[in-house]
């Protein structure tokens, strides 16, 4: 299979800096205190944040921060096969512990000790990259919910194939064997958050990799920026300001 | 200055008091007829259908009935009939509410009303008849598809059986099964584009087709919901109504008047017989109402893909 033609096209007719098709929205679980659906691609994400709220497990109550959990589960619809075991199988519970371990880094939690705050994100359609859309929809599910955070992480993934360094790859791209370095990082501080990659690379052909995913992350950054902006002129001019 | 506090303080105590005293706020709302979002009683909140929202599954359907979000998506599988029914297909239906969708549901403690539904579910689209599993056999005996049908809540604010309901049958009805035959090795290939006569070595004629096929439905169920409280049927009910009223009353018709299911699952309120004819007529008008909003959703489904 060519993954980059000879013109430098990959699969779907992207170059390789591209990222895919982005889309955001916030709010979309009333019942949640923020929520938000994250798309790159074909990949479809929904997150919703419960929180602050009452520690469900008063053993686990911190005296002097918030507890934060994560759960990562995926719909049984959403790969190409139906998926058999779609939470609690190895793969989600690394995930979310990722993605826990992730926003936990930039969530205010000394601000509310005692209480919990709850992350929970489901994929609905799963096209490669479903780490980094979890941790971009979890970024604007907590913003959407009001938490206090240092930043917003943003998350995009990168590859090497055919001696290219290619930006946000999708499924085809990713089951290809090369390397697969998903990258999250604070977004205006420009600090790494978030670092992991499989397979063997060189260190220079690494940083370039590096560089490809830090660039997309930035653009990830950008777009939820807007959006964030899009939605608070809206709840401005809702509240008659 | 007075003035505004004033309004202030008074929109403190209205919240205060529907948080304290949730029954009486609501039963002064009631004996004027209206709930507290301004539906009277025999309204239904606004209900759409989003068209095949998740291009990957093999048919997908996206339903709001007011703020209730469910999701459902289908999957098709090759399996191997059953020695009792060579020639039927299965369906396995089944419903889901993620932690996302309600604060009382986490990770560690499940959602009571997840399984309840998911047998409900079961129930009446098998009893209605909705699909011929005939239907679903591809080469009798040897081969037939498995529909799995995925419900997930999104949001749970109330009347969530009518919301799966309405949202399996829309992928249901939006399904189209790819063209497949048994080739000579017994496996299951796609023919798409082949020949229509197609007869297999014992002289079985498979299932002619070359390209994409709908299944014929048979009459559609749809549902509605109802509260019981005193003398009082609220229709279709939020979140907050049925926690504070708990005796609930589903009836599922189908398009052509039959009662497929009547469900009352205990509850401190007893339905007399007047009640329920008054639930069966209020069911009637709303089925009326589905019927034209599942009709327009799958007109623009398939527009979308012409």
């Amino acid at each position: 299979m060519e993954y980059v033609s000879p013109e430098g096209l990959r699969l779907d007719g992207r170059r390789p800096l591209e990222m895919r098709q982005i889309n955001a929205e916030i709010g979309v679980v009333v019942k949640a205190d923020g929520s938000a659906v994250f798309e790159m691609g074909n990949t479809k994400v929904i997150a919703a944040v419960y929180g602050p709220r009452e520690v469900q497990n008063r053993s686990q109550q911190l005296s002097d921060q918030a507890l934060v959990r994560c759960e990562y589960s995926m719909a049984n619809f959403s790969t190409g096969d139906r998926l058999r075991r779609p939470k609690g199988d190895r793969r989600s519970s690394e995930i979310s512990l990722v993605i826990r371990q992730t926003m936990e880094a930039c969530i205010l939690t000394h601000l509310m000790p005692r209480s919990q705050i709850d992350i929970y994100v489901q994929v609905l359609q799963a096209d490669g990259g479903t780490r980094s859309a979890c941790i971009n929809a979890a970024t604007l599910a907590l913003a959407d919910a009001g938490i206090p955070m240092r930043d917003l992480i943003t998350s995009c993934s990168a590859g090497y194939l055919v001696n290219t360094p290619l930006l946000d790859l999708n499924y085809v791209e990713d089951s290809a064997g090369g390397p697969d370095l998903t990258v999250g990082i604070l977004a205006k501080m420009d600090k790494v958050t978030l670092l992991q990659m499989d397979a063997k690379l060189p260190m220079h052909i690494f940083e370039k990799v590096m560089q490809v995913a830090m660039e997309g992350c930035r653009a990830v950054a950008q777009y939820i920026r807007e959006v964030l902006l899009e939605n608070t002129k809206e709840l401005e001019y809702r509240r008659g300001l | 200055m007075e003035g505004k506090s004033e309004e202030l303080e008074g929109e403190m105590e209205v919240e205060a008091y529907r948080r304290l005293f949730p029954l009486q706020f609501y039963e002064r709302h009631l004996s004027d007829s209206v709930r507290p979002d301004a539906r009277p009683l025999n309204k239904a909140r606004p209900t759409s259908i989003v068209p095949a929202p998740l291009p990957s599954a093999d048919a997908s359907a996206m339903v709001k009935i007011g703020n209730t979000t469910m999701l459902s998506g289908i999957k098709l599988e090759i399996m191997f009939p059953s020695s009792d029914s060579p020639d039927e297909g299965c369906i396995a239906i089944d419903f889901h509410m993620p932690p996302i969708c309600s604060p009382m549901v986490r990770p560690g403690r499940p959602a009571e009303a997840a399984p309840v539904i998911s047998q409900q579910l079961n129930n009446v689209i098998m009893s209605s008849k909705l699909i011929d599993l005939k239907e679903l056999s591809i080469a009798s005996g040897k081969a037939a598809w498995m529909v799995y049908l995925e419900i997930y809540c999104l949001d749970a604010d109330g009347a969530l059986f009518d919301a799966a309901l309405l949202s399996a049958v829309a992928a249901i009805a939006h399904l189209e099964i790819p063209p497949v035959c048994l080739n000579e090795e017994g496996r299951v290939v796609s023919s798409q584009g082949q020949a229509e006569t197609n007869t297999d070595n014992n002289g079985n004629t498979n299932n002619s087709n070359t390209e994409k096929r709908k299944l014929t439905l048979g009459s559609i169920p749809f549902s509605l919901t109802c509260l019981l409280h005193k003398q009082y049927l609220l229709v279709d009910p939020t979140d907050e109504e049925e926690s504070i009223m708990p005796s609930l009353l589903t009836v599922v018709l189908d398009t052509s008047g039959h009662l497929i299911s009547l469900y009352k699952p205990g509850g401190p309120v007893l339905a007399y017989t007047s009640t329920t004819k008054n639930c069966v007529a209020l069911a009637t008008r709303r089925v009326k109402e589905l019927e034209k909003i599942l009709k327009e959703a799958l007109s623009e489904m398939d527009v979308i893909e012409n």
